[in-house]
């Protein structure tokens, strides 16, 4: 019996060993995002096209010779599964930079430990206005991104509802996550701006089903649209519960309305939401061309459409700017890689827009105000809204430096 | 006012769906003294399993008969693992883990075969609401009165004018008694475990077109319809319906004017309430202890 | 023994505090501080499931209150760490005490239930109620600050090592003192429990609020360890967790929890990594097989081994097959508490044990030579002359739905006599006795103990007034030994609080000593000294009813009744207990016997009672009722000579 144990402890040890040795030595890149849950059409589409980017470039030689090697987590849009996630990328896998965040209450939590081990941050899909300057007090920022911020897109969300439109009486729904909070707040502010105030602001949790409530109040309110803040599997049960009142207003809301899972939940019931969006899945450049036909060719999802495309997008595009500021720095040193990616000098050619010099030291936001668009549903798919922006769509659009 | 009525609608419907669930605590504490954890999941599986059939095209209707067979295999399973286990070896403790822990299996498989995502269940009936004294009503809410009573009703017939279900009211009664007449205890047993499963499953398919379908609609369902079940008394079923519909409508009014975040409070509270005052619940008889 | 077991210790300790300096990586410094952590959630939890055998499934909502607390008081008012804890550690033992109160009047799956309930009760109130807890935006929190100096990885590490070590040192006092000897006993036989004096409700509580202070000071710690808090952790999973903990590990031991605690932080870890998750399913069913081999040749019975190699074959096959373990996570901790409760229920440690004993009992040594000095006299002389009379029902009904159980009885027993009460089966002579020991109460009439009125009352505290009762069918404590049997009769003589156990006082101190001593002549009174150390359940049927009239007698009681003694005894047995009945008068003890051996009440009653059918039917000298026609007729058998 003790002999028997200690051969197989033996046998253990030997494998664990064997296992460790290596090639070139890798860059090892953490990607974090909700890969199950309510979230997780964004967390999905974002790892795929951070693995496209990642495939492309090792098979182009990597960088700096060396090939990138992605180490994945699932946080499952939970705020403390990203804190310990955070915790094992830095100190057990030791990844040189981490790209991902989906959800802003988890990019908040999770950041500042990135930030204290001087290890960049690149926030791909998150929107909250503040995640980049969290450390902002700080001399060092290290958390970078590119994705339309919540503070670009309120105000188009405003826009279209008050000016585009003309409704002057609005209801805002927002989940009670730091993403729907945080969001309203940007509403709030986009609308004080234009001399409106909303008839109704209301809450709801995540996983919640029945918005009859909610949806009652802004009845009574008046509302002649409702301006939201959610996530799919919510969002659908709004479109859901307006149709089972009988109540069809216009749904305007942040990109969020775009997620499969509320198109496909919500069915017909929700064929006309607006949302901004920095990627539609239309093929209307050689570089958008060649995304998605090799994305739809290796992920093969349902009906070709891309669950979240604005999330494969941006998170195609993070890894490109990653590996340009690395090539740039010469090394994978945290500090020197900020560095690089607030000088970068090589101009990168996106899926989403035209990166030329997108980051300084203290505007870490790649995507400004003119890059997004107004999208639809239409379809079961997301559409461009204004033909206007279909026409140009062919053009790859530029950072313009913002007003901030 | 008309709102106040519409919230009244929906709460019967959901309390109708609690008591079905309840009613299926009931008929497993009568006859063996244990109570399945996993009742929710029950229900979960009872409303996956109709949402792949009609997704392979089962018509709703003949889809519930199949479902509701699909639950009596379910709850014999877990009487035979995890229950019959327990009893031999005369451990409380032993039936309230195991019911637990097939219940998070349970909850984890449909997680891995029908995906984390929370599904939309077709409605077989037109989703236009009626009008119905000023307030909206959808045909799906009364298909789920309806399909509760019913299921109870039929419950209830079987008990009273079947031998088989004699069988089981004797075994509810005393079970040493009825194996000594020649009954089948622990068949019987195992039975009680399946129709209570299969009442779960049939609630599943039932609410499923109201909610979401996804493998995290159980857990809360159960341990509400357990608070029914207490209120109501574990002997009485004109209780659990009265139960039901009390907890149903305080949710929903809850929902309404305090905020849908409380909207789960009230059951749960009143549960702590009425087990603190009356553990024989509103309607139930309190036993006397024999030493 | 005990000296292994100290060397054992300290070389622990001094490895836990060695570690984080020669580990040195923050990641694995969390995770052990993790483990402690939740041990000291375990330990008091342990109380609650292993000791007082209650299921609960509130604990995560419990450890929940503690962490926000310690978040709220970081966020609103910048509290310092040493305001916290203390702060934390008493508002959940008081939210213990609030759920406890009206939880625990029900037991078993309404306990479960109720539980389950208070902990989703918690998760929502810390979601919802935003304006103190954040909801579900979270609280982020830095490492303690004592002095203007944030407390480093390792110093953090180091502070809750000391509070381990502190939290194992209270637990350890508290189970190997009357408090724990009174969470076993509930457990064991509440009937018995509260007829000796013990309250099993007062004490189930007391147990649910120390395990809610322990489980407060570990989510405070918890807070401070992961730096961020929110409601979502704080669920029925984490609850499942820490149940499995402790039924893993091992129920009623130290080691237990320790080992319970290791095994949930590290498995989730372990099933994160497939490739590491294949090599030690692979080992474990090799380990396992080998082991049947092993038992087979031992001649088990083949189909008891069959299932564990069969589901541990299984397990690695399973794991070469999927690609990621994490989705499975659950399906696993699932199939470990089914494993567990049918297999292992004495945990990882239950079964190390036994396979280091290799079956020899295990017993508690006491010092019978020292003890043997104690000089006699451990039944207390019942020196009042009071009222003739000690104990008088009049018009005493107790009905049943439509049973009459006891139907107008009108009895007195006089002061220092032995009183015996016969009749028919079902006449009602037990159910007069749980009358009077307050089981039941009476549907009309009254009986009064010393002229007291004491009808209704509950079963301790008719107890502690001093009226001692033996069982039908024997309620001993069968998990504890003998002499831990007689000290929780002996609990009343104890004024030790929590307080006073925990930091080992001398007035403590003082009290166990004597009533070891006590104890230990009461076993001798009955004759069973040199059993004093095994385990009741082990001991022969007649001594196990001798050590029920000694625990009995523990309570200083001035009434005695004994239900049924003789049942069940041969003839030197009840000899012996004829004498030890005569003796305990002769201490001034009115003694009450329930009996059907005839020549025992003969013998020995100085007045009969004859109850048939809920009426007492004749009374008097035992000759005389011998000889009367309606007991014989109703009783004896026969015609009248």
């Amino acid at each position: 019996m003790v002999m028997r144990l200690k051969s197989v402890v033996a046998a253990f040890a030997f494998c664990v060993a064997a296992s460790n040795g290596y090639a070139a030595d890798p860059i090892k890149i953490g990607v974090d995002g909700p890969f199950t849950g309510g979230s997780s059409s964004m967390g999905v589409s974002m790892r795929d096209g951070v693995r496209l980017a990642a495939a492309e470039i090792n098979k182009a030689g990597g960088v700096l010779g060396r090939p990138i090697v992605l180490i994945e987590r699932d946080d499952e849009a939970k705020n403390e599964r990203g804190v310990q996630i955070a915790q094992e990328l830095i100190n057990k896998e030791k990844v040189v930079a981490i790209v991902g965040y989906i959800n802003t209450g988890v990019a908040l939590a999770s950041q500042r430990f990135f930030q204290e081990a001087k290890i960049p941050v690149f926030n791909n899909v998150a929107t909250g206005s503040i995640i980049t300057k969290q450390f902002s007090d700080q001399p060092d920022n290290y958390v970078f991104r590119n994705a339309a911020a919540d503070r670009i897109q309120a105000p188009m969300i405003v826009d279209e509802a008050v000016t585009k439109r003309g409704f002057k009486k609005v209801a805002i729904l927002a989940d009670s996550t730091n993403y729907g909070q945080l969001g309203r707040e940007d509403l709030e502010k986009a609308l004080a701006a234009v001399g409106v105030k909303p008839v109704a602001v209301e809450k709801f949790n995540i996983k919640d089903v029945d918005m009859t409530a909610q949806l009652l109040k802004a009845k009574q309110a008046g509302a002649e649209a409702v301006l939201t803040y959610g996530i799919g599997p919510e969002l659908a049960q709004i479109a859901n519960g307006m149709a089972k009142l009988g109540w069809k207003v216009p749904l305007i809301g942040s990109w969020t309305l775009s997620m499969a899972n509320y198109i496909d939940n919500a069915g017909a019931n929700g064929e006309g939401a607006r949302m901004p969006q920095t990627f539609i899945q239309v093929p209307n450049t050689a570089k958008r061309k060649a995304f998605i036909d090799a994305y739809l060719k290796e992920f093969k999802p349902k009906n070709d459409r891309i669950d979240s495309p604005v999330s494969a997008a941006q998170g195609y595009d993070s890894i490109y700017l990653l590996a340009a500021a690395i090539t740039q720095a010469g090394t994978t040193d945290g500090p020197k890689v900020r560095a690089a990616l607030e000088n970068l000098n090589t101009k990168v050619e996106g899926v989403v827009m035209v990166y030329n010099k997108p980051f300084t030291h203290s505007d870490h936001e790649a995507v400004s105000p003119n890059v997004p668009v107004i999208g639809e549903v239409k379809g079961g798919r997301v559409v461009y809204a204004y033909d206007s922006d279909k026409e140009g769509g062919g053009q790859l659009r530029i950072k313009q430096a913002s007003r901030d | 006012m008309s709102i106040l009525l519409q919230l009244i609608y929906s709460g019967i419907a959901l309390g109708m769906i609690y008591a079905v669930i309840a009613f299926g605590y009931q008929l497993t504490f009568a006859t063996s003294g244990t109570l399945n954890f996993g009742q929710g999941d029950a229900l979960m599986l009872g409303a996956l399993m109709g949402l792949t059939l009609v997704t392979l095209g089962v018509n709703y209707w003949l889809m519930i008969p199949l479902v509701c067979v699909f639950g009596m295999l379910q709850g014999a399973f877990v009487e035979r693992i995890g229950v019959r286990p327990a009893i031999k070896i005369k451990s409380e403790f032993g039936w309230i883990m195991s019911t637990i822990a097939l219940g998070i299996i349970f909850k984890n498989v449909a997680e891995n075969v029908w995906g984390r995502d929370d599904l939309r269940f077709p409605s077989p009936l037109p989703e236009a609401p009626l009008n119905v004294f000023g307030a909206n009503v959808l045909p799906m809410e009364l298909l789920v009165v309806c399909g509760a009573l019913a299921m109870m009703l039929a419950v209830e017939f079987f008990n009273r004018k079947t031998i088989l279900g004699k069988a089981v009211v004797a075994t509810a009664n005393d079970r040493d008694a009825a194996a000594l007449m020649g009954i089948n205890t622990g068949l019987v047993i195992t039975f009680s475990y399946a129709l209570s499963s299969l009442t779960a499953a049939f609630a599943g398919v039932l609410i499923a077109p109201l909610t979401l379908t996804g493998a995290t609609m159980g857990a809360v369902l159960g341990l509400k319809a357990f608070a029914v079940a207490i209120i109501g008394g574990l002997s009485s079923g004109l209780g659990i319906v009265v139960g039901g519909v009390i907890l149903g409508i305080a949710e929903t009014t809850t929902g309404f004017y305090l905020s849908t975040g409380y909207k789960d409070v009230p059951g749960l509270v009143l549960l702590l309430i009425v087990l603190s005052l009356k553990p024989a619940g509103l309607f139930g008889k309190t036993a006397i202890k024999k030493v | 023994m005990k000296n292994t077991k100290l060397l054992v210790s300290t070389i622990a300790l001094l490895a836990l505090a060695l570690f984080p300096v020669l580990s040195g990586n923050s990641y694995y410094i969390h995770l052990v501080e993790t483990i402690m952590i939740y041990a000291i959630l375990l330990f008091g939890l342990d109380i609650v499931v292993g000791y007082t055998g209650q299921v609960s499934l509130g604990h995560a909502g419990l450890f929940g209150v503690g962490a926000y607390t310690a978040g709220v008081l970081f966020m609103q008012l910048s509290a310092p760490f040493y305001v916290s804890v203390p702060l934390a550690i008493l508002l959940t033992a008081g939210f213990g005490a609030i759920l406890a109160l009206p939880a625990l009047r029900v037991s078993g799956p309404y306990l479960a239930m109720v539980t389950l309930a208070f902990g989703t009760i918690v998760q929502i109130l810390i979601n919802e109620m935003a304006f103190l807890t954040n909801g579900p935006m979270g609280i982020k929190i830095t490492k303690p600050v004592f002095a203007g100096h944030e407390l480093s990885e390792n110093g953090y590490f180091w502070l809750v090592a000391m509070l381990l070590v502190l939290s194992l040192v209270v637990v350890h006092r508290v189970l190997k003192s009357h408090l724990g000897r009174a969470f076993e006993a509930l457990r064991d036989s509440p009937i018995a429990s509260d007829c000796m004096g013990v309250s099993v409700y007062r004490y189930k509580v007391y147990a649910f609020v120390i395990s809610a202070g322990f489980a407060g000071l570990a989510g405070c710690l918890y807070s401070y360890s992961e730096q961020y808090i929110s409601p979502n952790t704080y669920n029925i999973e984490l609850t499942i967790l820490f149940l499995l903990a402790i039924i893993m590990g091992g129920r009623k031991t130290r080691t237990g929890a320790i080992i319970g605690s290791t095994i949930i932080v590290m498995l989730p870890k372990l099933l994160d990594d497939i490739s590491m998750f294949r090599l030690v399913a692979t080992a474990l069913a090799v380990v396992v097989i080998g082991g049947a081999i092993f038992a087979l040749m031992r001649k088990n019975e083949p189909l008891k081994v069959i299932i564990p190699v069969a589901a541990t074959v299984l397990l690695a096959v399973f794991s070469y097959w999927i690609d990621a373990l994490t989705d499975w996570r659950l399906t696993i901790f699932g199939l470990m508490i089914l494993l567990v409760v049918y297999y292992l229920q004495d945990g990882v440690v239950g079964f190390l044990r036994k396979f280091i004993m290799q079956g020899r009992v295990r017993t508690v040594t006491v010092d019978t030579e020292k003890n043997a000095e104690i000089a006699g006299g451990a039944i207390l002389d019942v020196r009042e002359h009071g009222a003739e009379t000690i104990l008088s029902f009049r018009n005493v009904v107790m009905q049943f739905s439509g049973l009459k159980a006891l139907n107008n009885v009108n009895l007195s027993v006089r002061r220092g006599t032995i009183h015996g009460l016969i009749g028919p089966n079902g006449s009602g002579k037990s159910t007069m006795m749980n009358v009077l020991t307050g089981i039941y109460a009476p549907t009309s009439g009254e009986i009064e103990y010393r002229g007291e009125p004491i009808a209704g009352r509950t079963s301790s505290a008719i107890a502690l007034l001093g009226i001692a009762r033996t069982f039908q069918n024997v309620q001993l404590f069968g998990e504890m030994t003998v002499l831990e049997n007689v000290l929780v009769g002996l609990h009343h003589t104890f004024k030790s609080n929590f307080a006073d156990v925990g930091l080992m006082t001398s007035r403590y101190k003082r009290e166990e000593r004597a009533a070891r001593e006590r104890a230990f002549s009461m076993l001798r009174f009955v004759g069973l000294d040199e059993a004093a150390g095994d385990e009741a359940r082990n001991l022969p049927y007649g001594k196990q009813r001798l050590l029920e009239i000694a625990r009995a007698l523990a309570l200083d009681p001035q009434v005695l009744l004994l239900d049924e003694p003789a049942a069940g005894l041969t003839a030197p047995d009840i000899a012996e207990l004829v004498a030890i009945i005569r003796k305990v008068r002769d201490h001034g003890i009115t003694v009450v016997l329930i009996e059907h051996h005839m020549d025992v009440v003969m013998s020995v009653c100085d007045t009969v009672s004859v109850l048939d059918f809920g009426q007492k039917i004749a009374e008097g000298k035992p000759s005389d009722v011998q000889a009367d026609e309606k007991v014989i007729e109703a009783y004896l058998g026969g015609v009248a000579a």
